[in-house]
């Protein structure tokens, strides 16, 4: 521990901090405080208040009541940049970057020169120079958006430490980092751990928090809930403390799936530009997990399989009859759903009705004489909605005020209501919290059991080995083995995921 | 805070602006053209108070912007005062605004004026308004190019050049100067007599076009076995297009001055150039742009605009043009008040041809010419 | 990072073979085409576009659009010829009155957009209707004149269109403002700001950058452009129509697309800008001196539109592909 934690002072305090918005009660009083030197985890559910709490801290939004003290002198920051300026930076969750800009242009976004002229020079070497002492290799005169999306959050990170922060926070920096990535970040976190900067890690990844993390805060429905020293807790104590009550849906012991199962789905040779000659089976009621690294081509193999790519080769068979896919409207006739990882871009219509986004894969069913049924499409909604538990106070809800689990959900009756019988997830879990999850989970196993079949394409293994009946590992575009879920084990599948083909 | 602040900063900046620049922004009350000085009515403005006795007329024009509606209007107003009644005159602010001038229309046909004077951007357009005005007893006449292929009886009378005439007339004065090059003209060192139009849609410029390339064809037939029409007006091209002596039509690809200086930059450098005539004040405008950038004349290519302007009175003064065909706009003005007076008495009144004349650097002082050239 | 660099390159050079060969093609298709008089008109044409060009292409960078230049220009025109011509001001006065003008009904914009909060399309479409109403009003619409190289105060002419020996002095202007606003784009924090604004202007706000007073900036020195554009189209054209200009505003879009500025933002140079403007211009001269008809002329100039249109698209699409990588 740091010294800052013998000393028993707090670099941070923040205290009775009360925040309304519009009616809506967001922070009821609460308090959190951080040790120079130490990592706070900062957890709880969507909508428990982290966010805001966070944005109270860096002068996003004003606190209603309550304090904060920063070294013991009470701080009132009015606009992002006067946090900033006092040493308190944040690494957002959604990338804030500026794609046509290089890596330095943004490290230095707002600092580039005293003058009015640029000075290219002095901030790609600042900016190697922090590169260095983080030791990884990024080109500062390279475009965000030619970089992998791991290291653009190397870039943002690197940009909060750059600006010689006494306090950073991470938001969910690990959502969409590779395992060598995360290692990166952890070495960081560590290296300014030492350095006596308090760092505040908000994260729904119980096994990094563990790893990570000197002291937990649990936050529930806006109120400070407790802190605990890491050491001396269990995950299963936490998720308790974060939702009120244990439910965690157990791990697949052995394939549920019963002997002679019929073939739903068969994919013979499927390539493309990314996607080496992949074949696979997937049976009726049958949970197929897809494992790999970032950039194994999961995502891609599924989006060849749901005609939103082109591909330059391959078969795709629906109940032993070759079927012609070559676009999403071929693969939804042929009852193939696609619940994209960015449920945002391709998922939703965020600003659209939860019944509008219910029945948009299936609104001919819905349309009689041009005319749309709203009558039928309520009808349906809510059934969907009642099905799958959606947590919605009605279904005319615009989807972008539910939490990201309940969004999920939506999608997911969306191709429920268009009657699916293949649904391929893309990272069903990204971005939702621990209560959420395993309700998806249950819904997953749910419709498996009602005979569905689904893809499920996941970068958390234990999540893969918890609902897998079967997992198909790929590596640099190709199929590097397949397992049924009683020899997978964590330590099986990353050696297939790292064997080049 | 800040908002409101820098919206006001915003308006009191822009009306600092207007204000230095319009000190009486009023559109009602346009400064007096010169042919108004001149008017053969009473040098005093009129003012009667209104005493509801007082005829309305509505008049709407094709145009507001050039300086030829001006002297129109000027036209008007002098009629206006000659019998004592209440003008109103607007027109839109483009001549490709049929839509604006039919609701002009509408908005007069609602005030129940005691008659209109229309000068009708499409007759097609505003057919149901003249059935309207027919129905309701509201007499309509004509002036400028006038309503043409109105219904029978729904529009009385025209105050109107006759533009087929009135271009002749500048074939007439053109063919003089280029008559030697077209009677040497063969097919193999072929002759050309350039007309530039705004478009080919609107009557009076079609008209124009017409008038001029026929008498032309006439006028050159006479000393030149070979002649032909040709160009993008398709209506009226005749004869063989490899012709020793062609009158080509080019229209610009839009009424917009820039498109008309290429159109006009294009012509001046055809091989074999004898004469351009300009249709209207826009096509004019387009030649003169052309030669302002860089377009020479050739030493015996003879030019011949329409109308008048600034600009035009000063490329003939300068020789540029060798001449141009006015109209008699402030007679047009003139005698559409006094046809719709007349109408609403109940007198039998039939077209009245406003006149067209030959201008050039020699009678263009000649005070019966300078009335009609507006600046 | 030198693949990426090569790919930027190749497509300037891409805009650049295609002017250079629609040039070659109306050189051999045209009646006249590579003359002296054809080849000042190209030029006299495309002064007004180009600066013009260059103001929105910084709008355009910033992700926004100003659908009023046309019409601002028209209107700055049209208050310096009623200075010039009924209050008899000095014609130096009256250049600075129209550069004033266009700057005001910038700023006008930008605060419209950036502190009213008004899409950008819709605050410069009702822009467009007032400068046009405006230009009207002044003039009790009424065209005004400037002068030609023929009458007093030719200068004008001679030092915004064409000297005495037929140098075209416009393109020293151009030229100039081209690279002025290289510069800014490229060296200074005001154009870092506006490329940035346009990637992505919540990182830019959260970095804790006034996004918005930068992205002012842009409407600004669109309106100053289109300021500057007025004493150019005035040089050229001498007469100013109340009521017209609507149009220009597409032509020039059309030259920033067409020389590789993105309408969704971020991406773009003014150097490409005046590419797509010769494009344009050569274009439109090029088909006059085919003799083709006046539907032809404005047939062709669609087609252009949109196959520049469907590259800034496939540009897009292209980008998208690197970072789904």
């Amino acid at each position: 521990m740091a010294e800052g934690t013998v000393r028993g002072e707090f670099l941070l305090e923040m205290n009775g901090i009360d925040k309304r918005f519009q009616g809506v009660h967001a922070l009821k009083r609460c308090s959190i405080n951080l040790r120079a030197g130490e990592v706070l985890a900062l957890v709880g559910e969507n909508g428990a208040g982290k966010s805001t709490m966070m944005k109270i801290l860096t002068g996003i939004h004003s606190p209603d009541e309550g304090e904060i003290l920063f070294y013991g002198q009470k701080v009132d920051f009015k606009t992002p940049k006067a946090a900033q300026d006092a040493g308190i930076s944040i690494v957002h969750q959604e990338l804030n970057l500026m794609n046509h800009l290089t890596v330095a242009q943004n490290i230095f976004i707002g600092r580039e020169s005293k003058g009015f002229f640029l000075d290219e020079k002095s901030i790609n070497q600042k900016s190697a120079a922090l590169f260095e002492r983080l030791g990884v290799k990024i080109d500062p005169q390279e475009k965000v958006q030619n970089l992998t999306v791991g290291k653009q959050q190397i870039v943002e990170i690197a940009k909060a430490i750059s600006y010689d922060s006494k306090i950073i926070i991470f938001d969910e920096p690990t959502a969409t980092l590779t395992d060598a990535e995360i290692d990166v970040l952890f070495e960081i976190i560590a290296e300014l751990r030492d350095k006596g900067v308090g760092m505040i890690y908000i994260s729904h990844r119980m096994d990094e928090i563990k790893r990570i993390t000197d002291r937990i805060t649990v936050l529930r429905d806006g109120e400070f809930i407790g802190t605990k020293n890491t050491a001396q807790i269990e995950i299963g104590e936490v998720i308790q403390m974060m939702i009120g009550r244990v439910t965690y849906e157990e791990p697949k012991q052995a394939s549920t799936v019963p002997e002679g199962a019929p073939v739903v789905l068969r994919v013979e040779n499927l390539s493309s530009v990314d996607v080496k000659g992949i074949s696979f089976e997937l049976h009726k009621g049958e949970i197929l997990g897809f494992a790999g690294l970032m950039g194994a081509g999961r995502t891609e193999t599924a989006r060849l399989i749901f005609g939103a790519d082109k591909r330059w080769s391959g078969d795709i068979f629906i109940n032993g009859k070759k079927v012609e896919i070559n676009s999403p409207a071929d693969a939804v006739r042929n009852g193939i759903g696609y619940l994209s990882e960015d449920r945002k871009r391709f998922g939703l219509a965020v600003g659209m009705s939860v019944s509008a986004n219910a029945v948009m894969a299936s609104l001919d069913n819905y349309t009689s004489g041009g005319f749309i049924n709203d009558t039928k499409i309520r009808a349906v909604s809510k059934e969907y909605v009642e099905k799958i538990n959606v947590k919605t106070p009605s279904v005319g809800q615009t989807v972008k005020n539910l939490s990201g689990g309940n969004q999920q959900k939506v999608v997911i009756a969306k191709w429920l209501i268009r009657n699916c019988d293949v649904l391929i997830f893309d990272e069903p879990t990204r971005g939702i919290d621990v209560g959420a999850k395993s309700e998806i989970y249950k819904l997953m196993n749910a419709l498996a059991e009602n005979g569905k079949s689904i893809i499920m394409i996941s970068s958390e293994l234990p999540e893969l080995i918890r609902m897998s009946d079967r997992i198909l590992v790929m590596c640099e575009g190709a199929h590097t083995g397949t397992m049924p879920i009683e020899e997978a084990d964590q330590h099986a599948i990353m050696t297939l995921a790292t064997q080049k083909s | 805070m800040k908002k409101t602040l820098a919206i006001a900063l915003a308006l009191v900046m822009s009306v600092a602006i207007f204000a230095a620049c319009a000190p009486s922004p009023a559109p009602a009350t346009p400064a007096p053209a010169a042919p108004a000085a001149n008017a053969p009515a009473a040098d005093t403005p009129a003012t009667d108070a209104g005493d509801g006795e007082e005829l309305y007329i509505s008049i709407i024009s094709k145009g507001f912007q050039h300086q030829f509606w001006q002297a129109v209007y000027a036209g008007a107003r002098a009629a206006a005062e000659e019998y004592g009644v209440s003008i109103f005159f607007d027109g839109p602010e483009s001549e490709a605004d049929i839509d604006v001038q039919v609701n002009m229309l509408n908005q007069q046909l609602a005030l129940n004026p005691d008659a209109i004077a229309l000068a009708a951007l499409s007759t097609d357009a505003v057919l149901s308004q003249l059935q309207q005005a027919y129905d309701s007893g509201i007499p309509v006449v004509g002036f400028d190019s006038g309503v043409p292929d109105a219904p029978a009886g729904q529009v009385l009378a025209n105050a109107s050049t006759d533009n087929d005439a009135a271009a002749a007339l500048g074939a007439e004065g053109m063919f003089p100067a280029i008559q030697d090059q077209i009677a040497a003209a063969t097919a193999d060192s072929p002759v050309i007599i350039a007309v530039l139009s705004q478009d080919v849609t609107s009557e009076s410029i079609t008209g124009r076009t017409r008038g001029f390339a026929q008498r032309m064809l006439t006028l050159a037939g006479g000393v030149n076995d070979s002649v032909a029409i040709t160009g993008g007006f398709g209506a009226i091209n005749t004869g063989d297009a490899d012709a020793a002596v062609r009158i080509e039509v080019i229209v610009g690809a839009t009424p917009s001055i820039v498109d008309m200086t290429s159109a006009a930059n294009g012509i001046l450098t055809m091989p074999g150039l004898a004469g351009v005539f300009a249709s209207n004040e826009g096509a004019a405008n387009g030649i003169l742009a052309a030669i302002n950038a860089g377009a020479s004349v050739p030493e015996d290519v003879r030019i011949v605009g329409f109308d008048a302007g600034t600009v035009q009175k000063a490329a003939v003064q300068a020789g540029i043009f060798m001449g141009a065909i006015t109209q008699d706009p402030f007679h047009i003005g003139y005698y559409s008040v006094s046809l719709a007076v007349r109408a609403v008495r109940g007198e039998s009144i039939s077209d009245v041809d406003t006149g067209a004349r030959w201008w050039d650097a020699s009678n263009m002082n000649d005070p019966d010419i300078a009335l009609l050239l507006y600046d | 990072m030198g693949d990426r660099v090569k790919k930027i390159q190749l497509q300037k050079l891409l805009a650049f073979g295609s002017l250079v060969i629609l040039y070659l093609f109306f050189a051999y298709a045209g009646r006249n085409f590579v003359t002296v008089p054809t080849t000042l008109n190209i030029l006299a044409q495309s002064y007004f576009v180009g600066f013009l060009a260059i103001g929105v292409t910084f709008v355009i960078i910033t992700g926004g659009i100003d659908l009023s230049i046309g019409t601002v220009m028209i209107c700055s025109a049209l208050v310096g010829g009623e200075l010039y011509r009924i209050h008899d001001m000095p014609l130096w006065i009256c250049i600075i009155a129209m550069i004033l003008v266009g700057t005001t009904f910038g700023l006008f914009n930008g605060v419209m957009v950036t502190k009213v909060g008004l899409p950008p399309f819709i605050a410069t479409l009702g822009t467009m209707m007032v400068s046009m109403g405006l230009g009207s009003i002044i003039t009790n619409v009424q065209s005004r004149t400037f002068p030609t190289i023929l009458e007093a105060d030719a200068w004008f002419a001679r030092v915004f269109l064409r000297s005495e020996g037929n140098f075209p002095m416009g393109a020293v202007f151009l030229g100039s403002y081209l690279i002025i606003t290289f510069i800014i784009l490229n060296k200074t924090k005001l154009g870092r700001y506006i490329y940035a604004v346009g990637s992505n202007e919540e990182a830019v706000r959260l970095s804790g950058v006034n996004a918005s007073n930068w992205k002012l900036a842009a409407y600004v020195i669109s309106g100053l452009s289109a300021g500057i554009a007025a004493i150019f189209f005035s040089a050229a054209y001498t007469v100013i129509v109340p009521g017209t200009g609507q149009g220009f505003e597409l032509s020039a879009i059309a030259a920033v697309v067409i020389g590789g500025t993105s309408l969704s933002g971020g991406v773009g140079s003014v150097t490409g800008t005046i590419i797509g403007v010769f494009i344009m211009s050569v274009l439109t001269n090029g088909l006059v001196s085919m003799g083709l008809p006046a539907p032809y002329q404005v047939f062709f100039t669609g087609v252009v539109v949109i196959v520049a249109v469907f590259m800034d698209i496939q540009r897009t699409k292209k980008a998208n592909q690197v970072k789904r990588k």
